[in-house]
């Protein structure tokens, strides 16, 4: 059993975040997911430049689950992958302050590159 | 061998504790990876291997923390034990020692070098005596204190010993032994963060 921690920290405690970190939350952000479509939605999200395995997935999983940013929804069957029963995940509040606080982060380190003509300019 | 079996052998690189936990679950994401894989592939089992050898041995390092750190109230006791030990060896006794060494010293011809190191001694004594009470007080700002005396602690008593090589085993052990100990105690890693294999 995950021992969750107090969560005393500020969003802003946690960051930067992992990249497969940061992709997990954002996956849970759309609902409960169980490890599987977790692992989907990362690899559809960063168009396959993220692929997490098994051994990845739930080790990134059981420090969010210990930090308070994930909890555990339960076991049930996923009717599209067969009677077997999975766990399933969703975000704390906690954890979608953090995903927002790093959010907020890489959107000002595109805006900084953006005024620095790093992007968004056609090369020559 | 069935690709599910071997994939279960791979699992016993990961803690026994975290296989237990996600095991079934490690094993249930497996088996859908098969489903939409061709197995036959070198590059299917490159990234499985892959998988376990980045994220196995950090999980095996968190695992080792959590039990180093597993009994706070224990850890605890032992800091205070600590702290304690400190204040007896480090300060009362490295001080008596000191004005021991600076009385003897007195009765023969003393050079202003070993007068110096003499001096250095019960600083360097005096501030072990301070990190103990700053540790005594387990706050991070005494924690921090702690740490800042006994480095300066050690820094004397280097610069001590470089001016007086004579000087006594038991004021080599109780200089350098203690606070070397005491740093590895005050900076042991406590809270594990969410950077690991991911």
């Amino acid at each position: 059993m995950v021992t969750k921690r107090r969560a005393g920290r500020s969003p802003e405690a946690y960051l930067p975040l992992p990249p497969a970190t940061f992709h997990s939350l954002l996956a849970l952000a759309d609902g409960e997911l169980h490890g599987y479509a977790i692992m989907k939605g990362v690899a559809a999200r960063s168009e396959g430049t993220v692929r997490l395995g098994p051994g990845t997935l739930y080790g990134s999983l059981k420090r969010l689950l210990q930090a308070g940013l994930v909890e555990e929804r339960g076991e049930r069957a996923d009717p599209e992958r067969g009677d077997e029963r999975r766990r399933y995940y969703r975000l704390t509040p906690h954890g979608l302050s953090v995903a927002r606080a790093e959010a907020r982060r890489l959107d000002a380190m595109v805006r900084a590159a953006r005024r620095k003509k790093l992007i968004g300019v056609r090369s020559v | 061998m069935s690709a599910e079996r071997i994939y279960r052998l791979l699992l016993r690189a990961y803690p026994p504790e975290f296989r237990a936990e996600y095991g079934r679950e490690m094993v249930l994401l497996f088996r859908d990876q098969c489903r939409e894989s061709d197995l036959r592939t070198l590059g299917f089992w490159a990234r499985v291997l892959w998988d376990v050898a980045r994220s196995a041995p950090a999980l095996r390092l968190d695992a080792w923390r959590a039990r180093a750190s597993e009994n706070t109230q224990t850890s605890e006791v032992i800091m205070k034990l600590a702290a304690m030990l400190t204040l007896l060896l480090g300060g009362v006794i490295g001080i008596l020692n000191a004005v021991v060494e600076w009385v003897a010293a007195t009765k023969q011809t003393i050079t202003g070098t070993h007068e110096l190191s003499l001096v250095l001694g019960v600083f360097a004594s005096a501030l072990l005596l301070a990190a103990g009470v700053a540790m005594l007080n387990q706050t991070p700002r005494g924690r921090q204190a702690a740490r800042l005396a006994v480095l300066a602690s050690l820094v004397m008593i280097v610069a001590a010993r470089l001016l007086h090589p004579w000087m006594s085993y038991f004021s080599q052990l109780v200089g350098f032994g203690l606070p070397v100990a005491l740093l590895i105690a005050l900076y042991w890693p406590r809270r594990p963060s969410l950077a690991g294999a991911a």
